[in-house]
């Protein structure tokens, strides 16, 4: 069992601790985890600026260098999405990486089991807000979405709940769009950004002492906004909680 | 080409790959029941703002005197086999302040009473009237729209679904009972033969 | 007083999403107020959802009734005409808006009809109905109370079955003090519905002709179903000699099997109610009375041949996805410059003009909120996605965009140039001055700050910390 962990192109630069993390959960749960160099990017931001043409290169890329893996975990939500939905265009192997590419929390909760998990022995004393990306939740079913009339589930929340010390902050509105949506955030600035404050003040207003996302993207705009705001708060990656702090260091 | 074979054309040049027509009476059929349909309909009729009334049949009049000690003045009772309103036009129920209609069917799940054409001579009035109140028997209540329209020839008696008083919201977002339509409207739930 | 003259709307040739957005954004209390509203609304909508255990059943259900309606079309319509007809109606056909218009005004012209009443009807809004009328010397007066506020304010809806959601009731209560006679400063709702009841009753009982819209044309059956709370459709048709009900040709169902399926969805999605207060449904003209009914195609049929669109047409016109979407909420139906606004506007509208509404599919996060509560499963968010590349192949957007995202795409697709210019921009970023940083990430980092720059690419420090095993022997 082949297992390779997909870095996206803005963690590799600018979250670096966020795949440092989650190199180390994998590994502390027992995974022999590859990180091949050979791709950067999932295609994803050309394709989302309409340019899907533009990003086909870069998910070839992916293909190529994810197809002999058994399991590929992709630290991203949306960059997830995307693979997903599209790697099948590329032939027999872009078949085979749609199919086995997995996103990290998901990986986490239903391929090693929250058990396994909870044996990581984390902790983190913090009242938390949990932040699921939007592709995450409604395209990778991380959670239900508060939209839909299913049994109430959240695989984040369960893996988080491993976590000793942490408690759980309710915000008024549960899985509201944070507002970053790739390029959106710089085509309608206006959007984005006021999207971003509401989502940082419920967050503020629900008691909430950090933000834990799913997905580093959603990070990079929501503490962008807060510093600019002179209101910085903690932003972790699930995986920066789970990591041991040797490792995040 | 005129425009109906036009459009007619077009679409059969558009048209999607075919879809299989769902068996919707196969599914709905298996969907949840209340348990208890005047409890859940009498509920369902206050939370579209309607109030509600019970009794025998028989003592309709007093049911309605009881409950609306002021209304005295015009009312319209309509019948089925009432003629005196034939010659009636639509707009001489604009001063009514009272109406009293019999409806045929009740829907537990959403507090509707169906009031079919061949009941209602002048729909008119159901609309005019300030005050509307329905009279509806126990044994006519369904569980839901799907039994309603199962028991229904909406084609043979086209007619209206009233679901509470006239409403809007339009002006932000403010409830306010009595748009255009009546102000109140009251559900007599009868038993006994009608 | 009527509202005789021609609407004096200025439309756009381009619709600026962005630019509109900002302008709704210079107020930003309104735009809290106007959020909350809406969420409001979405919050309501869930409510009555969770009263029915078998929603997602329902809502897949509608999805393959619709999916299987629109694959025969052609059949249904046949159908609903031949019933429809049977029973003293009379059915007309138009291509197009201007057809429909032409259709509707020589029904009333050959009556001498001169006042109209409309209730609620977003294809006649389409269709630009309302100024080619009066332009003719008929006065249309819009019944729904939403509608006949911004028709008085000579303002466009801002939301399909909420017209007036963007107003307050102070603004309301000047226009009715100045149309109406009503005292100004009394802005109490019950006041001006009270206002409004008296104004639009003489209107109902003077008319010469109803046009309403349809919600749902039965095509067995040959009836068609109007909803409403107001009961303005209903008193139209029940005083006017001539009723004429235009709709969209996507609007026929097979059967009442099918009707009870959409109207158990429809007014809990809309408004949180679990039916409208009347549900009318209507077969024949009464006694004396002409019944007209005009099936309008409009571009529907150019929507249906698309492959990745026609599902578009499974819209019931709810408004659910307009309720639930962040972006509308925060920048106002009037941003679309489009009758339907909104996720459902923003995927039928590129169609019908992909320059002039290109902005449109972009203003979105992708967030798929729309896609979940549409009682129909229109797959908006796939929709919204697939329109960006139709419009970006088209040329409709800048020059300048293609130009930076072909280079990024391409450093995004070899990973040792990403390196070398990653860390370039890292180092940039850390020792150029912040003023320089902020010009250069101009749109970022008008409101946020520029990620600070880790020292080290995760990249470089898995060289360093680990021994790699990477098979083939890459870099």
């Amino acid at each position: 069992m082949s297992t390779a962990l997909f870095v996206p192109c803005f963690v590799d630069q600018f979250f670096p601790k966020v795949a440092i993390a989650a190199l180390d959960v994998l590994e502390r749960l027992g995974l022999s985890v590859d990180v091949p160099g050979g791709a950067a990017c999932c295609g994803q931001p050309p394709a989302n600026a309409g340019f899907e043409r533009f990003g086909d290169a870069a998910l070839a890329q992916f293909v190529r260098t994810y197809a002999r893996y058994d399991t590929t975990i992709i630290l991203s939500g949306s960059c997830a999405t995307h693979v997903l939905s599209h790697a099948s265009s590329f032939g027999a192997d872009g078949a085979r990486v749609a199919a086995r590419a997995i996103e990290f929390c998901r990986f986490l909760h239903d391929v090693v089991g929250v058990e396994r998990v909870a044996a990581l022995r984390a902790e983190c004393a913090a009242r938390v807000a949990v932040h699921i990306g939007c592709h995450a939740l409604r395209g990778l079913g991380l959670a239900s979405p508060s939209e839909t009339h299913v049994a109430p589930f959240d695989k984040v929340r369960t893996l988080l709940e491993t976590v000793k010390g942490m408690t759980f902050a309710e915000p008024s509105r549960r899985d509201e769009c944070c507002g970053f949506g790739g390029s959106f955030s710089v085509t309608e600035p206006e959007m984005s950004a006021r999207m971003g404050r509401d989502r940082l003040r419920d967050y503020r207003r629900s008691g909430a002492d950090i933000i834990v996302s799913t997905d580093a993207s959603c990070v990079m705009h929501l503490r962008g906004l807060a510093s600019r705001d002179g209101r910085p708060m903690p932003m972790l990656h699930v995986a920066e909680v789970l990591a041991s702090p040797e490792a995040v260091a | 080409m005129n425009a109906r074979e036009s459009i007619m054309a077009a679409i059969r040049d558009a048209k999607p790959a075919d879809v299989a027509r769902p068996d919707v009476r196969s599914v709905v059929a298996r969907f949840p029941q209340p348990a208890n349909l005047k409890e859940t309909f009498a509920g369902s009729v206050a939370l579209a703002g309607a109030r509600f009334i019970e009794g025998p049949r028989s003592e309709l009049p007093r049911l309605i005197a009881a409950a609306y000690p002021d209304w005295g003045r015009r009312v319209s009772v309509m019948e089925a086999s009432d003629a005196a309103d034939e010659e009636r036009s639509p707009h001489s129920f604009a001063d009514t302040d009272v109406f009293i209609c019999e409806a045929t069917l009740a829907v537990a799940e959403n507090g509707a009473v169906w009031l079919p054409l061949s009941r209602l001579r002048h729909r008119s009035a159901v609309f005019l009237a300030t005050n509307v109140i329905i009279v509806v028997d126990r044994a006519c209540i369904v569980a839901d729209l799907h039994e309603g329209y199962a028991s229904l020839d909406v084609a043979r008696d086209g007619g209206v679904f009233v679901a509470g008083p006239s409403k809007t919201a339009d002006i932000e977002q403010a409830l306010v009972i009595g748009a255009h339509g009546p102000t109140s409207l009251t559900i007599v739930l009868v038993d006994g033969a009608g | 007083m009527t509202a005789s003259r021609t609407l004096p709307v200025v439309e756009p040739t381009v619709v600026d999403h962005a630019a509109a957005a900002a302008r709704f954004n210079a107020n930003p209390e309104r735009v809290t107020w106007h959020d909350e509203a809406l969420w409001f609304v979405r919050e309501k909508r869930d409510h009555a959802m969770t009263d029915v255990a078998e929603w997602e059943t329902l809502r897949e259900l509608a999805s393959s009734i619709k999916e299987h309606t629109l694959s025969r079309l052609d059949e249904y319509l046949l159908m609903f005409e031949s019933a429809a007809t049977a029973n003293g109606v009379v059915v007309h056909w138009a291509r197009n808006a201007e057809e429909h218009n032409r259709i509707v005004h020589r029904i009333l012209e050959s009556h001498g009809v001169r006042k109209l009443v409309k209730s609620k009807s977003m294809l006649t809004e389409e269709c630009g109905l309302n100024p080619f009328l009066e332009a003719r010397g008929i006065d249309v007066v819009d019944t729904d109370l939403g509608e006949r506020i911004v028709q008085m304010r000579r303002e466009h809806p801002s939301h399909i079955v909420m017209p007036a959601i963007h107003l307050k009731k102070e603004e309301i209560a000047e226009t009715f003090a100045a149309q109406l006679g009503t005292e100004p400063g009394v802005s109490d709702p019950i006041a001006l519905v009270a206002a409004a009841r008296g104004h639009l009753r003489e209107r109902f009982l003077a008319a010469e002709a109803a046009l309403t819209g349809v919600n749902f044309a039965i095509a067995e059956t040959g009836g068609i179903v109007v909803c409403t709370n107001e009961g303005n459709a209903d008193l139209g048709i029940a005083l006017a000699p001539i009723h004429i009900a235009s709709m969209g040709i996507e609007k026929v169902i097979p059967g009442t099997a099918e009707l009870a399926v959409f109207l158990r969805l429809l007014a809990r999605s809309g408004t949180g109610q679990r039916l409208t207060v009347y549900t009318s449904h209507i077969h024949r003209p009464r006694e004396g009375q002409e019944l007209h009914i005009v099936l309008v195609d409009n571009g529907r049929t150019t929507q249906l041949g698309r492959a990745g669109f026609w599902r578009s047409l499974k819209c019931i016109r709810c408004g659910a996805c307009m309720n639930t979407c962040p972006v509308y909420r925060r920048s106002g139906g009037h941003s679309y410059g489009s009758t339907v606004p909104g996720p459902i506007g923003s995927v039928l509208t590129p169609g019908i003009d992909l320059e002039k509404y290109a902005s449109l599919p972009f203003a979105s996060t992708l967030c798929g909120s729309c896609s979940a509560v549409c009682p129909v499963k229109i797959d908006l968010d796939a929709q919204l996605y697939r329109w960006r590349q139709i419009v970006a192949d088209a040329g409709h957007v800048t020059a300048k965009k293609r130009h930076t995202v072909r280079i990024g795409a391409t450093v995004l697709a070899q990973p040792r140039v990403f390196a070398f210019l990653g860390r370039a921009t890292r180092l940039a970023l850390r020792m150029l001055p912040q003023s320089i940083v902020a010009a250069v990430a101009a749109p970022w980092s008008r409101d946020r700050d520029v990620p600070v720059p880790a020292p080290q690419s995760f990249r470089a420090w898995y060289k360093a910390n680990r021994i790699s095993r990477r098979p083939g022997g890459e870099q």
